[in-house]
């Protein structure tokens, strides 16, 4: 067995390791007021417990990442699933961090389901060794990508514990106008993020069934002499085409329920590559997603957020608004020197310019003006909890926006990272 | 009449205008504040800033604007959500070949793409108003920073140590209690638990019986250590424009070419291009059969100009300064000249052939001499032939009305018009033209063009090692930035001053004890966890238990 392949394994044992941890830390969390239990106690043991199978599977994902460096000669931070893989491990990292600080076995119930979701999402792409393109060949590669994830990986964690602090102070009873649009929003935010567990879903159930669809795609390409050329290009749907690539002709479609022909084509803007399949993604994400919050919403009969809150009482919202915030703080300086700082020294290395305004660079810039108006913010008075909490949830939508968005629906001089 | 407000403290410091505590004892100075009893706004310790002055005249306005914490996080919030909307579209910038602006937009992306290019989001990053928002911003900085970092340096210079019981009770980790014993050996011993810690103690002389102890006041300074690096590269930024300071353009470089880099006093030649693709067993199943690059290399010589170097008569003396393989994330650099490896073209490019002249009608061989395509010599003997080029085109082409012309300086189709004399052929001279490469001479049908001289005559060349040819011609972007040295510098002021104001928190605790009565009071600007566990941490050492989450006073996490 070659150590990429023994990698491989471990990976799935991290995963495997990180799922058992979150159901131990939600034991942990929940249990505490099962009948003839020490409520403190009870979390004090289970919550080590979690702690330690957290910390075991991160030992295993540190034995993938460096097993897999070793095997393929190549740091494994060189395309989507090894991006996404090391970030999972980042989070992790950071999670760990944040916890041998405050030791709120809380915080592991919404920080390693994250670490999980991107686990899973780092399978979706393909997990080859692929030999590394000329403009990847520096020692910055390893320096600016994994420091920037690292950085990511601090606000991942902010975001977990201002998602938390949403969860635990909004009042699921409160009939205002302010309460409701609060309730709501926190309500949005949770089907968010089961619409990106209903895409893991979609393509999972998809590729076990091995279904594929087929199109050819004609381009307009302006060569390198400025001439017009028609390019033609197959693209391949793993998932049943609703929306058709632009300007495509279907080549193969395997019926799907019934659905045999795509109904809808992608708009000619969408620029990246392959845009017409990733549209075609997101749709089918939505759907799952909708349809797996509508099943929870059934199985509860209430609001998500008003079936998660009651598991968040007796917890200081206080406590959780200083995790937030102190997890931004530790990883704002991170993120300044890999995404911006290595990323120039980088940049002006191999283009000859340390800022090019290329789409990818603007969002780094983004992501770190944002997070410096938070910490602005929160220097102001009234802007502490609940303010803070929800601008730490938008500022990883941002972070995800920089790391996945850009490359999905942007082209760039990034765009080699995008599947 | 303008009413003077009393800033004077009853422990009888004299505060200035805006002063929120008092700056020797603490003590809040506002009435409405002073019967509250809510935790105190601790920032900048209460001391009035330079633009809380009274009677602002019209430089103090503008100072004030600026001064604002709110009007910097807008001014924050306004350039990230213009540069969002400048990445909706490509910009301008990012097209390398020449496009028009005006009708890209409309024709690909729709009335959005007009409205775009119309509101000049084409060129966001360029615009006045976002490099505007980018001066101001710096502007914001330097005087936010002024306008605290003075007077907090003030406040902090001249702490007093015993502070007032509103001040001490009203911070947000508090603890109260009785003591037995004597005040001052009670604190004596806490303070020796602190200094464990890595506090500074400061007993109050005389009594002993208040403390002030302090630690990582550096990390205060963080934040301004940070907004000087940021100012530097904003400044740097700004410098780049400059005439002189910075350089970017594009030399292409046949192999074995030497080209002068314009703009500069250096020439580079470029010995040979190579591309490396990954073979197919180096690759993993979804990739093989496609050409992945593995290293694109140019083996550049670079050279100085000594001598001749304006005077287009004169070939210019050039001396090598530097060798060096340019491949990708590794320019050749010398002394601030950059030549990065861009792009290449793997279209052969004929330099030289040397053709030799066949008599038909003996089939004697003369020859061969040499031609090359750039500045041939104008006459070449060949035993009893005399050839006299007439004409060379190097891309040659039959314009509108027949006649020859040439489409480009780049020998593409390079044509050679020569007057032959010799045996058997008219006296002044007859035309024969000659296209080196064999595409253009069966595509332009040289044998038809030279008629009967085709029967008595040919040039052509015999076997590949009569011909020069370069493989490839490499592109090389060359830079220049003369900014980059104090861009750095403020990257690792910026970097410095946030390591220094988020790893370390400046931490203060005061106490008092007042017969039997303590009143300890502490105060963080940031971390209240670390805060508590630390004043937890040094009273259980002296036999206090208490929980930390008990110290904690309400109040916002600042």
């Amino acid at each position: 067995m070659s150590l990429v392949e023994f990698s491989g394994d471990v990976f799935l044992v991290a995963f495997f390791l990180y799922c058992f941890s979150f159901l131990f830390y939600v034991i942990a969390v929940t249990g505490k007021r099962w009948s003839g239990r020490e409520p403190r106690e009870h979390e004090r043991r289970w919550g080590k417990i979690a702690f330690v199978v957290s910390l075991a599977g991160l030992a295993a994902h540190l034995a993938f990442f460096f097993t897999r460096w070793a095997g393929s000669g190549q740091i494994p931070t060189s395309n989507m699933y090894e991006f996404m893989t090391f970030l999972a491990m980042a989070i992790m990292i950071a999670f760990t961090i944040v916890f041998a600080i405050y030791r709120k076995p809380l915080l592991g119930m919404f920080a390693v389901p994250l670490t999980i979701i991107i686990v899973a999402y780092a399978s979706v792409f393909p997990s080859e060794v692929q030999p590394l393109i000329p403009a990847l060949e520096s020692i910055w590669l390893k320096v600016h990508v994994t420091t920037a994830a690292l950085g990511e990986a601090f606000f991942a964690v902010g975001f977990a514990a201002g998602l938390m602090y949403l969860l635990r102070v909004i009042d699921f009873k409160d009939t205002s106008k302010s309460g409701r649009k609060a309730q709501r929003w926190v309500e949005f935010t949770l089907y968010t993020i089961l619409v990106i567990v209903g895409f893991l879903i979609a393509v999972f159930a998809f590729r076990g069934a091995g279904y594929e669809a087929t199109f050819t795609q004609e381009k307009l390409v302006i060569d390198s002499q400025g001439q017009q050329q028609d390019v033609k290009e197959t693209v391949h749907y793993y998932l049943p085409p609703i929306v058709k690539p632009y300007n495509s002709q279907a080549e193969s479609v395997e019926p799907f329920l019934g659905l045999d022909k795509p109904l809808l084509e992608a708009p000619s803007w969408m620029n990246g590559v392959n845009a017409g399949r990733k549209l075609n993604t997101v749709v089918w994400s939505i759907i799952a997603g909708t349809l797996l919050y509508g099943l929870l919403r059934l199985l509860f009969r209430k609001p998500l957020g008003a079936v998660i809150h009651p598991a968040l009482e007796g917890v200081n919202p206080e406590d959780l608004d200083e995790i937030s915030y102190r997890a931004i703080v530790i990883g704002f300086p991170v993120f300044t020197l890999g995404a911006l700082i290595f990323a120039m020294i980088w940049a002006e290395k191999a283009w000859g310019r340390f800022w090019g305004w290329d789409p990818k660079e603007v969002w780094a810039l983004i992501t770190w003006l944002y997070y410096s108006a938070y910490l602005h913010f929160r220097l102001s008075r009234g802007w502490q909890g609940l303010p803070s909490a929800w601008l730490a949830v938008i500022g990883f939508v941002i972070v995800l926006f920089t790391l996945i968005g850009v490359n999905l629906i942007i082209a760039g001089l990034h765009s080699y990272a995008g599947v | 009449m303008l009413a003077v407000e009393n800033t004077k403290c009853e422990c009888g410091h004299q505060n200035a205008v805006g002063t929120v505590l008092c700056e020797s004892c603490g003590k809040p100075l506002d009435a409405a504040l002073q019967q509250s009893s809510e935790p105190l706004e601790m920032r900048y310790d209460g001391v009035a800033r330079r633009s809380q002055k009274s009677n602002p005249a019209i430089i103090d306005r503008i100072w004030n604007f600026f001064s604002s914490v709110k009007i910097a996080i807008y001014l924050i919030v306004v350039t990230f959500v213009t540069a969002m909307l400048g990445t909706i579209y490509p910009q301008e910038s990012s097209f390398i070949n020449s496009f028009d602006a005006t009708t890209y937009y409309e024709e690909n992306y729709g009335t959005p793409g007009k409205i775009y290019y119309e509101l000049g989001l084409s060129h966001t990053y360029e615009s006045w108003w976002f490099i505007g928002l980018l001066v101001m911003i710096g502007t914001s900085l330097v005087i936010c920073s002024l306008d605290r970092v003075l007077p907090l340096y003030r406040a902090l210079q001249k702490q007093q140590i015993r502070k007032h019981h509103q001040f001490i009770l009203r911070q947000k980790t508090v603890y109260r209690s009785e003591i037995a014993g004597d005040p001052k050996e009670w604190v004596e011993k806490f303070g020796a638990q602190l200094k464990r810690k890595g506090y500074k103690l400061h007993f109050e002389e005389g009594t002993g019986t208040a403390l002030l102890a302090e630690k990582n006041r550096f990390s205060r300074w963080g934040p301004y250590i940070n907004h000087i690096g940021l100012i530097l590269f904003l400044l740097a930024v700004l410098a780049r424009s400059i005439p002189g300071w910075q350089m970017d353009s594009y030399v292409s470089v046949p192999d074995g070419d030497t080209v002068p880099i314009a703009g500069t006093n250096y020439y580079v030649k470029s010995e040979k291009f190579n591309v490396e693709f990954y073979t197919d067993d180096e690759l993993p199943e979804e990739l093989k059969g496609t050409a992945r690059a593995k290293k694109y290399e140019t083996q550049a010589v670079l050279y100085k100009c000594v001598a001749n170097c304006d005077d287009p008569l004169k070939e210019p003396e050039l001396e090598e300064v530097m060798d060096h393989n340019i491949i990708v994330n590794d320019p050749l650099v010398y002394k601030g000249l950059k030549l990065y490896q861009f792009d290449f073209n793997l279209t052969p490019r004929l330099n030289a052939v040397s053709p030799i002249l066949e008599d038909k009608r003996t089939g004697e061989i003369y020859g061969p001499f040499y031609l090359p395509m750039k500045n041939p010599e104008l006459k070449h003997q060949l035993g009893p032939f005399t050839l006299e080029i007439r004409a060379n085109y190097m891309e040659f082409a039959l314009d509108s009305e027949g006649k020859p012309t040439t489409l480009s300086r780049e020998p593409n189709a390079p044509a050679f018009i020569f007057s032959v004399k010799g045996p058997g052929l008219a006296e002044e001279g007859e035309p024969y033209i000659y296209f080196p490469m064999q595409k253009d001479k069966v595509k332009f049908a040289q044998d038809t063009i030279n008629r009967e001289l085709a029967g008595k005559i040919e040039i052509r060349v015999d076997g590949m090692e009569n011909v020069d040819f370069s493989e490839a011609t490499t592109h090389l972007n060359v830079r220049m930035d003369k900014a980059l040295p104090y861009l750095w510098v403020g990257a690792v002021f910026s970097m410095v001053g946030l390591i220094l104001g988020s790893y370390w928190q400046h931490r203060r605790i005061w106490l008092r004890v007042d017969g039997t009565e303590l009143a300890l009071g502490a105060h963080t600007n940031k971390n209240w966890f670390g805060m508590r566990s630390d004043v937890a941490g040094a009273l259980k050492k002296i036999g206090v238990e208490i929980d930390p989450k008990t110290l904690d006073n309400g109040g916002n996490n600042a």
